[in-house]
């Protein structure tokens, strides 16, 4: 009896030593932090305990466990007010990471919803600020890297300071219009097309006018200075003419002016058409009277 | 959790004192070891009641020792053989030892780690893989585009993908939609929509870079393609209207260019045909009045010899010519007195008919010619 007593003795020794020394020590991986806690009260210091392996006191000692990567908060769209009061429905997006584990147990329990709402509460006022200051063009363009790096440092000294929660990069997965607001921007941008379409028409026809208009100008003065040359060479013509019969004629005057008026009595009366009431006491019928002419 | 992912590893430094806690049916193990060392007890008790528990317990040990290391053994082999594991060759392993990340990679084939002492992560490190996104978004200038893009990307930190970052993936595509949005954010709508394709996808995959390197994810984006960007639905018929527009343009100015290469070229043959007609003319008066200069030269030199007869002969030719072909009425008017009647039809067709011989020119050279052939 004694004998057993021993026994059940020994073997709840050595289960109790069993896990105790399972309790004795915690292993920390490498994508967590850890936090060691003795009778509730944090142990660590800011950093929180290192991967790889710890020993620590049985029982009196508690470790609680954090994901130390990179983690995404991706909040719910939410519709913001530009500083023109135009409304935007913005969807973004938090990467944060426990930075100080000792701070983020005790500000949050360690628990990732409780991170996520304070986390969320915060970029949403900062983006209300952030927006609220801005006209709708600066939110959607160039400052919005501006904007983010903005709220990004703010959310961040406010975050690390209280959580223990490092925010590396606020981000806008989406700026939309809301679908009232869509349905305007669709009716402008169909009557911005309409215009360039219009424009596109215009100039085709300005453009086309202009070229008919210089090719008819190009033929009216090709045409003409055809003309002119054309009367030049005829003057040429007429002048080298006029030279040549007045060289030919001038040599005898009279005898010219006999020669052509006799041509122009045959021609004038070439038709024979004409009347002629003659007096035969002209030279012409001298000989009809008699064979002296006289 | 930690002891109970790590329950079984301290039967190493533990065995030795006999702890056999360690199987999974633990009031199993119990119950045996419990039997066993009752009947060694029981055994011992009854062989030398006057003996110390040590020496009985000595006795019982002598048994037990082949047992212990049977367990012992069989575990250790067991405990060896998930150790064993195979990679595939697009993978590599990320071994984390007592939670610890080791830099070395497990390469692929068959591999072993120490199973609850090494954790080992596989990551496929060669894949491209590829995540396409489609969304309408805002332009610099307010308007609203359709953006259809594709992202390749492969990762090539494997530590850094397991290690540093929950869901890579899904971080990437937020980082994706956050890039693209803020490029065509940062662009106006023509320029997007026209020549923006290129340097688009370029500068989404710069950003894109830049975001999933700050969230340590360990990826590459190797390309980013976009498969389209255009105007959303609601808009599109008035942007074909627009390129309908640009066609339109197009072919008026080439109509009109058509139209003009047609013109002045008809416009330059008929210039041409003017002038070669007034080159006719000219070359004709020089001929004709040459001709004719020389006629009356030639002429003149004759009726310089003879001037009276030459004279007489061309006037009675002449008037020969003249008298043969028109009515004629002779009338002498000294030896007659008597009223005349005249035949008025024939004057009066005869006045109409003066007005035919008009080309002074040709036409004395006709008769002239006929005057000469008749003098000769």
């Amino acid at each position: 009896m004694n004998a057993s007593v021993r026994t059940i003795v020994i073997i709840v020794v050595l289960v109790l030593a069993g896990a105790l020394a399972l309790d004795a020590f915690f292993i920390v991986d490498e994508r967590k932090r850890a936090i060691l806690l003795r009778f509730g009260d944090v142990k660590s210091d800011e950093e929180g305990e290192k991967p790889g392996f710890h020993l620590k006191f049985p029982i009196s000692d508690q470790v609680k466990y954090f994901d130390a990567r990179v983690l995404t908060m991706d909040t719910p769209p939410q519709r913001y007010y530009t500083s023109e009061k135009k409304p935007l429905i913005v969807d973004s997006f938090v990467k944060w990471r426990v930075q100080n584990p000792k701070l983020y147990y005790t500000a949050t329990s360690g628990e990732e919803e409780t991170a996520n709402r304070r986390l969320q509460d915060r970029v949403n006022e900062g983006l209300r600020n952030q927006i609220g200051r801005r006209e709708m063009y600066e939110v959607i363009s160039g400052e919005r890297d501006e904007l983010m790096q903005e709220l990004t440092n703010e959310l961040d000294q406010a975050m690390s300071e209280r959580f223990g929660i490092t925010v590396i990069d606020v981000r806008v997965k989406r700026i939309d219009l809301p679908d009232e607001v869509s349905a305007a921007v669709y009716d402008r941008m169909n009557s911005e097309r309409e215009i360039e379409a219009k424009q596109y028409r215009a100039s085709g026809r300005e453009q086309a006018l202009i070229i008919e208009a210089d090719a008819e100008r190009q033929k009216i003065v090709i045409e003409a200075e055809a003309y002119r040359d054309a009367e030049q060479i005829r003057g040429d013509g007429d002048a080298s003419a006029a030279k040549t019969y007045a060289d030919a004629y001038g040599a005898d005057r009279e005898f010219y002016e006999f020669y052509r008026s006799i041509n122009a009595y045959v021609t004038v009366f070439e038709d024979g058409q004409s009347l002629l009431v003659l007096d035969p006491s002209s030279e012409f019928w001298k000989y009809l009277k008699s064979d002296s002419g006289n | 959790m930690a002891w109970n992912d790590n329950d079984g590893r301290n039967k190493d430094p533990w065995s030795n004192q006999g702890g056999e806690q360690g199987p999974p049916d633990l009031d199993d193990a119990f119950r045996k070891l419990h039997g066993q060392l009752r009947g060694m007890f029981g055994r011992g008790g009854g062989g030398g009641s006057g003996s110390s528990s040590s020496g009985g317990k000595g006795k019982g040990f002598r048994l037990s020792p082949k047992l212990l290391l049977l367990v012992v053994v069989i575990l250790v082999a067991v405990w060896g053989v998930f150790g064993f594991y195979q990679l595939d060759a697009q993978e590599r392993g990320v071994v984390f030892r007592l939670g610890k990340v080791q830099e070395e990679l497990k390469k692929p084939g068959l591999n072993w780690n120490p199973p609850i002492i090494d954790v080992v992560e596989r990551v496929n490190t060669t894949r491209v893989n590829s995540s396409s996104h489609s969304s309408q978004m805002l332009t610099e200038d307010e308007n609203i585009v359709k953006v259809d893009l594709v992202v390749q990307y492969q990762v090539t930190d494997a530590i850094k993908n397991v290690v540093h970052i929950r869901n890579p993936i899904t971080s990437l595509e937020h980082a994706t939609e956050s890039a693209l949005r803020h490029v065509v954010g940062s662009s106006k709508m023509d320029t997007v929509i026209t020549e923006g394709r290129e340097i688009l996808g370029d500068s989404v995959q710069e950003r894109l870079q830049s975001y999933v390197d700050r969230y340590q994810t360990g990826i590459t984006v190797n390309k980013v393609n976009i498969d389209s960007v255009g105007p959303p639905e609601e808009v599109q018929e008035a942007f074909d209207d627009v390129q309908k527009a640009k066609e339109d343009q197009v072919r008026l100015i080439n109509e009109a260019n058509a139209l003009a290469e047609q013109l002045i070229p008809e416009a330059r043959g008929e210039a041409q045909k003017t002038i070669e007609g007034a080159n006719a003319y000219r070359d004709q008066v020089i001929a004709q009045a040459e001709g004719e200069a020389d006629r009356f030269t030639k002429l003149l030199e004759e009726y310089q010899n003879a001037p009276e007869v030459t004279k007489d002969r061309l006037y009675i030719t002449a008037l020969e010519s003249v008298m043969k072909s028109t009515g004629k009425v002779l009338i002498d008017v000294e030896a007659g007195n008597n009223l005349l009647l005249l035949p008025l039809d024939q004057l009066q067709i005869g006045s109409a008919g003066a007005g035919g011989g008009q080309n002074l020119s040709t036409a004395s050279n006709d008769s002239a010619s006929n005057l000469l052939r008749r003098g000769q």
